[in-house]
């Protein structure tokens, strides 16, 4: 059956679609041609590298034009393509656009192959003599990408998943049998509240160009093995996965930066299996880097620094597996659905195992691995040890994530740890341990023999000051209530960091050339100590049971009550904390809590204050709340706070400017009448009301009054929870009849009237209709305290500047040699 | 470090090649990371295993939507309790000390990590499945923080 369909914007699909096939073949072809251009005997036909040149550039230009046409579909909000319908909405601003393109599989796909194709483009310019073996590694990494969007079927198996569908072609509704179907389909789904944070428009990028990246040090040292040149490998990889460490373990604190601020799971890492999944391949590249370094200096180490380096990119593309399959389902929050690539992802992951292994095999006689042991005392050896660590601690992650897939493979039934965040915690801590004391100790060391009398002098000089210290910071941030794995962490972070910082001043003397490694160790130390004081020590504040409390990890037999209810504009005491609820901001689709915070000292009176924003996104159509916390940042500690839970009616209320329409009668309690003179006070349940005077010329508005009306305002002081309201109910009499119109203060969820006028006692009657505590507006909340978590932040931007120098250093050195 | 130790010993007499040590270190270190995995994890069960053996477990079921749920924070903000059918069809009354989780309507599969108290189970953690097949929206919450 064939419809012409009305109003569907066809072309840029496929035009698009027309890319993606490009890029597969010209991947292939560029493949193919860098293949023979090293084999070729012929040192002079250089006719199979231009193929291969011209082949990747062809590459180049698709994958240009597929984000070209995929971001017009978005941007024009064609809403025929499923993309668009899918992640993007036309109340989206720009740059939510922009997150929305790779909020979808197919989206990040094409943002790997993006970066892919610019690194191969800078190789072809840079690789020399390297440009042959290396491009053919990644132009074939290239072609099994953009395999991943193509979305064609062959012998009725779909291979891959193309951006470009059409919505009709996605779903199967009657709706599609309209040729006008598309004026139905006002908007889109729209990007997902949670993303919709300027972290997610900058984090999944240099996330992909880590992810891609790891493909160069693995090409390098596959070309090392392939083209049997052992030595010279190792210098470029070098500085590519230096980079490699440097771009993905920035995204990866990106990513933890992100969850700090719009989720709302309490924290900064939950060993997620999409986070462990990232963090895996970081490991073992770190790994990598310093045996590589240890090989170049002393020719030792080269089996290990090869096996990690190929190792590396084979667990890139393991992590996409994990993440992309579907596979880990019931375990993760955050991990994509599965889009009939099960197979497609695998295939990938173990083209390139099979090339590491057949390389290695193929190879294996004639690998220098040196028969000679390294010193026991040298700065190699214990280099190795801690590089073989990092290795065990990325097994530990692998293990424990990939938990579903044993039953898959195994078809065994097991669940994951019931206390996983513990299990990791405690491992992690225990690797950390030793790379944190080699990442000391290595620094007192030098390459083949150290004087061992010196050595030991040193390194217990450092042994003891990094006690003490770790000492006072354990005792003044609580540290020592932790188990003792994380004390030892403290421990040897300070020792990496004194060690380091000695290292540092020595290059202000001159010995310049390891600044770099010195300072990257700097802020490693750094991350390790801000991550485990913010993580070990916080503190929910919240707590409905008092006491100092730490947190899941830590006390499992203790239940924590976490979240406290607070009534608008009821203050309530929480830690050093007056907490009030006092209002909403509205500005679609956010809805804004504000959440006065005052901070007391001992005496009780007011330090400072300050009103944070915690925000839920409420959809109406879905009736479900998405909630981002509000973070209060301090130089040495943050407070965070965020919304568990909204009653639906102060949400909707939200959402129609306030004119929410109740049933009075229902939520109020049954009135109560007081007869008073001017002066006189009401008591009541909040507080109490102060009749201050009676305006005899009250006017309503829009009824205008005749020379025989009378309306009488009650002027009302309402002091509730000592904040001060003023009411004015009015009593009327026009053309005989009587009228009385009631004033509501929602904040004290009081209703009052002033429904009689008693002449003879001169007194009036004012009727009293307050709001049962259920009806009255509240949140349900929670906050924690996160102490010296700016340590976390700062290590992390150092370690990047400590990286930015090796690499500009080893570049230096490339050039020398 | 036990490493440390072993490798003081043999320092003097060469007993053993340092990088045996180091390997045999290094696969039981590898070793115990599996054995401590395997130990460590949980399994997936019923109401009924988690009736006899009184452990951690998770269970996997459906939330009865007839039975209601009880969430008051008026009452006790971290108080929930509603009713969940397993995969063999045992209902049980489910408490979890924490809110009433997001889109908990909408779940159409619940996956509860807890044990039995008595006649309820405690749940720690909880991870919804949203039914659209379109929306990989799904939820998950945890009764207490979440600490690194």
């Amino acid at each position: 059956m064939n419809i012409a369909y009305q109003g569907e914007h066809l072309l840029p699909g496929q035009l698009g679609q027309f890319f993606i096939i490009l890029a597969f073949g010209s991947a292939l072809f560029s493949t193919i041609s860098y293949y023979f251009a090293t084999t070729e005997a012929n040192k002079f036909d250089t006719s199979w590298l231009w193929m291969g040149r011209i082949g990747y550039f062809l590459n180049s230009i698709s994958v240009i034009g597929i984000g070209s046409c995929l971001f017009y579909i978005i941007y024009n909000n064609l809403f025929e393509y499923h993309y668009a319908w899918e992640h993007s909405s036309r109340t989206l601003p720009v740059y939510y656009i922009i997150s929305s393109f790779w909020e979808g599989q197919e989206g990040s796909f094409w943002l790997w192959g993006f970066w892919q194709a610019v690194l191969g483009n800078i190789l072809i310019w840079k690789a020399k003599s390297w440009e042959k073996p290396v491009l053919t590694i990644v132009a074939l990494a290239q072609t099994l990408l953009s395999s991943m969007l193509l979305g064609i079927e062959i012998f009725g198996a779909r291979i891959g998943s193309s951006p470009f569908i059409l919505l009709r072609q996605a779903l199967e509704a009657p709706i599609f049998s309209q040729p006008d179907y598309l004026s139905f389909i006002r908007d889109g789904n729209g990007l997902n509240p949670l993303l919709q944070n300027y972290w997610m428009v900058i984090h999944p990028p240099i996330l992909f160009l880590g992810f891609a990246s790891m493909v160069v040090p693995f090409a390098y040292a596959a070309s090392g093995l392939w083209q049997k040149r052992y030595k010279e490998w190792v210098q470029p990889a070098i500085s590519y996965s230096l980079f490699a460490v440097m771009v993905l373990g920035t995204g990866v604190i990106m990513g933890s930066r992100w969850a700090y601020e719009s989720l709302n799971f309490g924290g900064f890492w939950a060993w997620d299996p999409v986070e462990n999944a990232a963090l895996i391949p970081w490991l073992t590249l770190i790994g990598a880097v310093h045996v590589m370094i240890v090989y170049k200096n002393t020719g030792h180490a080269y089996f290990t620094a090869t096996f990690l380096t190929l190792v590396s990119f084979i667990l890139v593309l393991y992590a996409s597996f994990l993440t992309r399959s579907g596979v880990l389902g019931d375990t993760s929050v955050h991990a994509f659905t599965d889009l009939g690539m099960f197979w497609h992802l695998v295939v990938d992951a173990v083209v390139f195992l099979i090339i590491a292994v057949v390389l290695l095999v193929w190879r294996w006689k004639e690998l220098p691995i040196s028969k000679k042991e390294e010193e026991t005392y040298s700065r190699e050896f214990w280099m190795f040890v801690g590089a073989v660590f990092l290795a065990l601690s990325c097994l530990q992650l692998i293990v424990v994530t990939s938990i579903p897939v044993w039953n898959d493979i195994f078809k065994t039934h097991i669940a994951p740890p019931s206390n996983p965040v513990t299990l990791y915690n405690v491992f992690q801590a225990g690797f950390a341990v030793v790379v944190t004391l080699l990442a000391g100790v290595t620094q007192f060391l030098k390459y083949k023999k150290t004087d061992t009398t010196r050595f030991f002098i040193i390194s217990l000089i450092y042994l003891v000051f990094a006690a003490v210290i770790t000492g006072l910071i354990v005792y003044i941030t609580g540290v020592y209530h932790l188990r003792f794995v994380f004390v030892l962490v403290m421990f040897g972070a300070v020792y990496s960091l004194l060690a380091n910082v000695k290292v540092l001043a020595d290059v202000f003397k001159g010995k310049t050339k390891l600044a770099g490694s010195a300072v990257a160790h700097i802020g490693f130390g750094l991350i390790m100590v801000g991550a485990l004081i913010a993580a070990g020590t916080s503190k929910v504040i919240s707590q409905n049971n008092t006491g100092l409390e730490y947190g899941s990890d830590f006390d499992k037999t203790n239940n924590p009550r976490e979240n406290i209810m607070l009534y608008k504009n009821e203050p309530l005491k929480m830690a050093d904390y007056l907490v009030t609820y006092v209002g909403d901001s509205v500005s679609a689709p956010n809805h804004y809590f504000l959440i006065n915070y005052k901070q007391l000292d001992s005496s009780g009176k007011v330090k400072a204050e300050f009103t944070l924003k915690p925000n839920s996104q409420f959809n109406v159509k879905m009736s479900s709340l998405i909630s981002s916390p509000d973070t209060k940042h301090y130089i040495f500690h943050d407070l965070y706070t965020h919304i568990s839970m909204a009653p639906v009616s102060v949400l909707e209320a939200g959402m129609d400017d306030g004119h929410g329409q109740e049933n009075d009668s229902t939520s109020y309690n049954p009135p109560v009448s007081h007869e008073v003179s001017v002066g006189d006070t009401i008591p009541y349940r909040d507080g109490y009301i102060v009749l201050q005077s009676l305006n005899k010329q009250a006017h309503v508005q829009n009824i205008p009054l005749g020379p025989n009306d009378v309306a009488v305002g009650a002027e009302l002081k309402v002091v509730s929870h000592g904040i001060t309201y003023n009411a004015e109910p009015v009593f009327m009499v026009k053309n005989g009849s009587v009228f009385d119109f009631a004033r509501k203060v929602d904040d004290a969820g009081l209703k009052l009237r002033l429904s009689k006028i008693i002449p003879e006692k001169n007194k009036v009657e004012i009727t009293l209709y307050d709001q049962p505590e259920s009806k009255r507006p509240y949140v349900v909340m929670r906050a924690i305290e996160f102490p010296d978590i700016n340590f976390l932040w700062t290590g992390t931007i150092i370690m990047v500047i400590g990286f930015l120098i090796s690499i500009f250093r080893r570049n230096k050195e490339l050039k020398t040699d | 470090m036990r490493f440390v130790f072993l490798h003081s010993i043999t320092a003097d007499k060469p007993l053993m090649k340092k990088s045996s040590i180091f390997g045999i270190v290094v696969i039981a270190v590898a070793i115990a990371i599996i054995v401590c995995t395997y130990g460590s994890s949980s399994s997936y069960g019923t109401f009924a295993d988690a009736q006899k053996n009184g452990g951690q477990l998770h269970i996997i079921g459906y939330l009865d939507k007839q039975k209601g749920m009880v969430y008051d924070a008026a009452k006790d903000a971290n108080y929930f309790s509603f009713y969940m059918k397993d995969t063999l069809g045992k209902e049980c009354k489910v408490v979890y000390t924490s809110t009433k989780p997001e889109d908990f309507e909408r779940s159409d599969k619940i996956v509860l990590t807890g044990q039995m108290a008595g006649n309820e189970f405690h749940a720690s953690h909880i991870l919804l499945k949203c039914p659209s097949k379109y929306t990989k929206d799904k939820v998950e919450v945890s009764a207490k923080q979440s600490s690194i």
